[in-house]
């Protein structure tokens, strides 16, 4: 048989892309690579924002316009290069941090492809390039939106190379990728993208498309068991990349806090922390979770002391696990805290506690008695702790000394501002002597009288202190004025008192069955010291603190009340599955995951066999016994039903067998097209008019075996005849 | 006819799970440089991993073996159900194009099969010489390498590339065309099927023992012709078995159409029920009898040996075309009458192969007895000459 070499002899008419529309896929994904790599840059406290707007702004011109590198001058090439040496060079001696400065050279190496025609190689470079910062962007941030990236750019990559071996393997007549050329290629002097899009739907087969979609899923499937069998251990070298970059808080919660910051957490709505608790009706009814403890006042600003800092702070240690000065418990509740990038160092708890273990060692230091724990550095990445039982029946304990009294607060003020304090606290109080939650229960619900709440305070205007200015005022406030004020007041009254900040509240999240506080929850509060039982209470202007045994009772219904199934909820909930079992899975959960999974077999199997020989063993009772009207219409019935097994096992067996032949295969684009112009012949023909002779072909084409099939492009050709002959006839006789 | 899935094994998980990660006997898996970088990055990325712990690391490396293992699958998946035949030209011939054709067919239900790539080799070997392994213990490098260097100078390869796509329960035909350029025995061998898809991080390459053996005949060269000899009859000794246009009856032969109805041998026809048409033998004897003597001491140089078989070669087939070639006794072998062209075949099939001998006796065995002997001699150190009883006729 003599046949031009590559002529298909005998198989179906589905079309091919040409190597131009290749070219064009591939320059396409090229560029979605290098947006879907870029975008991950934004992660990263690389200060390249202008560089990733330039690559960003490049890679869609070029890609849209793939022309444009042409116009680029010979002189870019030539001296990128050395630049992008000189650049690197430079940055990473003025700057001093080598990871900033590899995602600095890899954009404008990005930059650089994006901007010039690429051969197979450069396609290569842009895949590793934009990997690398994908991964560490995703090592730095531990964030869900790493997950979501590196799917799509595997996705992207895989598609990518694919097309990259189609180019290669397909014969290429005089056509060149025009890497290194200045001239336009022939794939990129006039490319429309519908056209093309149109193009790739009419060549793409919907069971390829399906297999394709199936095997990604697959190649997820596969990398979740491969990350869940990959064997671990541990080395304790802890994070390398976080070495190599100057990392930054990026929130309100340091240790000052000027009126206005926590004001301004809570417009954010991001989530803070989300907590995993063993036992969840130990979640108080508002819970507050202390981090920060402010005990100097000076010019509207709170903070700690530098001798509170020296004295209540032990010094930095680094380790796993922290003691605290919680009780134990015969009932131990464990708090899985998941604490947002950006927060704050300073963690927060709930109260006393009896330990902490981080998933890997932190530096820290451990304000013991006021049940504060603090980070050195503020963490970049999503910090994970893990709190075994919170004391929340004896509270914080730690001695005032010097602290907390009116000399750390009354520094700033004048005589006249304290006397108006007096006044007000007199008003608020009344002159005689109280204890510390009397005074407390008081001067909250006097502060709650004469102040609105609002995001807005209403602060008079005037000279000296604003915190002065508004306790003497009716104007509404926010929650550090409403504090700030108790502070105040309880301090010329003879009360040691301070300015706690963290949040309060938070809801239970119902998809992943975990507590979730978000940023919007954000509060500060006071505690007031009481000399008689020597310990601090809680003393929240904004609401009646509730006793600790309360809280205990009402946890029941508590969880209830704040049941979030929003659609933020389940978003939530995707992120807090990413933190249990991607990010802090480890040795232990890797062994008790593979625990479960056995045991979870050897479970359903040991099931299976006993329900297989309860079955057997009654269906042997029931055979035995002897034969009767019912046992006549049961076998009946079963044998019906085995008929019909059968029956619809064939029938489905030989649709399945017909539809893998592609026979009836309705989608085929020629069997479709064979269906228009039916209908095409069909609407215009008259009731008399014959039937034109094309048909029986078309009807082939539709519905007959692709063996017998004419050639389609004839047929369509010969059918466009008969239709236009049909109108011409119709216009002749409409004109007669 | 090849094909990749036609020996079946029993079944078994353990033989699936060993031909996942070794490739089979016949099969080779080489990385490309994509595959290498891939690899590179996998136990880089494994390492940073491990040293920090980093589940993030954990999960881009998983993620990238698991695109390992989807290049396997559908690599796997592009070569199933995927057969293959050769077709080889059944004549060859030195300096002329041969074409070896390739019938590719994909027998999968809705898969297509893209980027095959189907290396061919053209190998010299002598017909009757087993071809033994050589032991390498003992040898030097540098002869280790002429050798290689020998049996490379003695192969064509070739590679043909499926174009595009092969649609599913199709057909497609490739074609190599390549040029022998020694004579001889050549072996044809389709030695792998490989494949970059679908990524291009490993070349696969299936490994094929099909072969066929193939005679190249000798190179037609021009020659100059010196003396327009005319052949001379012999008397009564010599019997022309050629059909011609004589008187005597030669055979009869199946009647065709544009045949004469005075040929048609009637009685014959009767007994057999069909018509057959009588032969006449050919009147003119006037031929030649081609001896070719190959001994060693006669033509010592290589070259110039195989211009006399390219030249015997080329006029045994000129002398056929015309008519005028009656037997060719090559050396030391028998006489073999032309008259068909399956003995012209045969004859270039001898010389094909021919080498030089150590004597030839038959020199003075055929010396005598025939007319128009047509023999050669060397002319000058390079040259070849064609004589009839003494006479120079032709010389290359």
């Amino acid at each position: 048989m003599i046949s031009r070499s590559g002529e298909t002899l005998r198989g179906g008419p589905r079309p091919q892309l040409t190597v131009d529309e290749l070219h064009q896929v591939r320059w396409f994904l090229g560029g979605m690579l290098t947006l879907i790599g870029v975008a991950s840059a934004l992660y990263i406290d690389a200060e390249a924002w202008w560089l990733v707007g330039l690559v960003v702004v490049t890679s869609l011109a070029t890609t849209f316009f793939p022309a444009l590198p042409a116009r680029v001058p010979r002189l870019v090439q030539v001296l990128a290069f050395p630049l992008m040496a000189a650049s690197f060079a430079a940055d990473l001696w003025l700057r001093s941090e080598l990871l900033p400065a590899m995602v600095r050279l890899d954009l404008m190496l990005l930059l650089y492809r994006a901007l010039l025609y690429r051969q197979r190689r450069d396609d290569l470079q842009v895949i590793v390039l934009g990997l690398f910062l994908i991964v560490v962007a995703g090592v730095l941030s531990v964030s869900l939106t790493f997950a979501v990236q590196i799917l799509a750019y595997t996705a992207c990559a895989l598609l990518f190379l694919l097309v990259l071996t189609l180019v290669e393997t397909t014969p290429t007549p005089g056509t060149a990728i025009g890497a290194g050329t200045s001239a336009v290629p022939p794939w990129a002097a006039r490319v429309q993208w519908p056209r093309l899009l149109r193009r790739v739907l009419a060549v793409a087969e919907w069971r390829v498309a399906a297999l394709g979609v199936g095997l990604f899923l697959g190649v997820v499937a596969i990398t979740a068991l491969l990350f869940l069998v990959i064997p671990r251990f541990q080395l304790d070298n802890g994070m390398f990349l976080d070495r190599f970059i100057t990392k930054k808080a990026r929130t309100g919660f340091s240790d000052s806090i000027k009126f206005g910051d926590v004001s301004e957490i809570q417009q954010d709505n991001g989530v803070a922390l989300h907590v995993d608790v063993s036992d969840p009706t130990q979640i108080p009814t508002a819970p507050y979770w202390r981090m920060l403890v402010l005990d100097l006042y000076e010019k509207g600003t709170f903070r700690i002391s530098p001798a509170l800092r020296v004295q209540r702070f032990a010094t930095p240690r680094t380790g796993s696990i922290v003691y605290g000065n919680g009780r134990s418990r015969r009932d131990d509740t464990r708090w899985v805290v998941y604490l947002e990038a950006g927060v704050s160092r300073y963690l927060p708890l709930l109260g006393p506690y009896r330990q902490i273990r981080f998933a890997e060692a932190q530096t820290y230091q451990s304000g013991k008695d006021m049940a504060l724990v603090a980070l050195t550095n503020d963490p970049v990445t999503m910090t994970a702790y893990q709190v075994d039982s919170f004391d929340l029946s004896s509270g914080v304990r730690d001695l005032p000394g010097a602290f907390y009294g009116e000399e750390t607060s009354a520094r700033s003020l004048t005589a006249d501002e304290r006397q108006i304090l007096r006044r007000v606290a007199t008003d608020a109080a009344g002159a005689e002597p109280l204890s510390a939650a009397e005074f407390a229960s008081r001067v909250g619900a006097w502060l709650r009288e004469r102040h609105r709440y609002s995001l807005k305070p209403e602060i008079p205007a005037g000279g000296g202190d604003p915190l002065v200015r508004w306790a003497d005022s009716r104007g509404a406030g926010h929650c550090e004025l409403f504090a700030g004020s108790f502070v105040l007041l309880a301090r010329v009254a003879g009360h040691r008192a301070r300015v706690v900040t963290g949040f309060r509240g938070g809801s239970w999240n119902g998809f992943s069955n975990s507590f979730t506080i978000h940023n919007s929850d954000a509060h500060a509060w006071a505690e007031i010291f009481d000399r008689g039982s020597g310990v601090w209470l809680r003393a929240d202007p904004l609401e009646l603190p509730a006793t600790a045994q309360t809280e205990k009772n009402a946890t029941a219904g508590a969880g209830a009340r704040r049941l979030d199934r929003s659609w933020a909820a389940r978003l939530d909930s995707l992120r807090v599955f990413w933190y249990r079992r991607v990010v802090s899975f480890d040795e232990q959960a890797q062994a008790q995951t593979l625990k479960i999974v056995k045991e979870l077999a050897q479970s359903s199997t040991q099931r299976l066999r006993e329900r297989f020989s309860r079955g057997l063993t009654v269906l042997r009772t029931w055979i035995a016994q002897p034969l009767d009207g019912r046992k006549v219409l049961a076998l009946l019935g079963a044998m019906t039903v085995a008929a019909g097994l059968t029956w619809g096992w064939r029938r489905l067996r030989g649709g399945l067998s017909r539809w893998r032949r592609g026979e009836g295969d309705r989608d085929d684009p020629t069997r479709q097209e064979a269906g228009r112009w039916l209908r095409r012949l069909q609407n215009g023909r008259g009731a008399e008019e014959p039937c034109p002779a094309v048909v029986p072909d078309l009807q082939r084409l539709r519905f007959g075996p692709r063996q017998t099939w004419p050639e389609p492009k004839l047929v369509f050709q010969e059918a466009r005849r008969a239709l236009k002959d049909q109108r011409r006839s119709r216009t002749s006789l409409a004109r007669a | 006819m090849s094909n990749v899935t036609a020996a079946r094994r029993p079944f078994t998980w353990n033989a699936v799970l060993w031909s996942l990660v070794y490739p089979q006997r016949v099969h080779r898996v080489v990385p490309t440089i994509p595959g290498v970088v891939l690899v590179s990055l996998s136990i880089g990325i494994g390492l940073a991993a491990y040293n920090s712990s980093s589940n993030i690391l954990f999960l881009t490396l998983s993620l990238l073996l698991a695109s390992l293992v989807l290049s396997g699958v559908l690599s796997w998946l592009n070569l199933k159900r995927v057969s293959w035949r050769v077709v080889v030209p059944s004549v060859l011939r030195v300096g002329h194009d041969a074409m070896v054709g390739l019938h590719v067919r994909n027998r999968k239900t809705f898969l297509p099969t893209y980027g095959l790539r189907f290396t061919f080799f053209a190998r010299s070997r002598r017909p009757d010489a087993e071809q033994r392994p050589e032991s390498t213990l003992t040898a030097r490098g540098e002869a280790v390498r002429a050798a290689l260097a020998r049996a490379a100078a003695g192969e064509i390869r070739g590679q043909v590339a499926l174009p595009g796509r092969l649609e599913p329960q199709s057909v497609v035909q490739l074609d190599w065309v390549f040029r022998p350029t020694r004579r001889g025995c050549v072996r044809l061998e389709l030695a792998s099927v490989g494949s970059m898809f679908p990524f291009g991080f490993l070349r696969k390459d299936v490994g094929i023992t099909d072969a066929t053996d193939v005679v190249v005949w000798p190179a037609t060269i021009d020659y100059q012709r010196l003396n327009r000899h005319r052949a001379t009859r012999q008397n009564g000794d010599q019997r022309v078995a050629r059909a011609g246009s004589g008187s005597d009856l030669f055979a009869v032969r199946p009647y065709q159409p544009g045949d004469s109805h005075r040929l048609i041998h009637w009685k014959a026809s009767a007994r057999t029920r069909q018509l057959l048409v009588r032969q006449f033998a050919d009147e003119t004897a006037s031929g030649y009898h081609v001896w070719l003597e190959a001994d060693r001491a006669r033509w010592p140089r290589e070259e110039q040996f195989e211009l006399l078989v390219s030249l015997a070669a080329t006029l045994c087939e000129d002398l056929f075309r015309a008519g005028r070639l009656l037997s060719v006794s090559i050396g030391a072998g028998a006489e073999i009458p032309v008259r068909r062209v399956h003995d012209l075949e045969t004859v270039l099939n001898r010389l094909a192969v021919l080498e030089p001998t150590a004597n030839d006796p038959a020199a003075t065995r055929n010396g005598g007895g025939l007319g128009n002997v047509l023999r050669f001699a060397p002319d000058g150190s390079r040259g070849v000459v064609a004589l009839v009883n003494g006479e120079r006729l032709v010389s290359a």
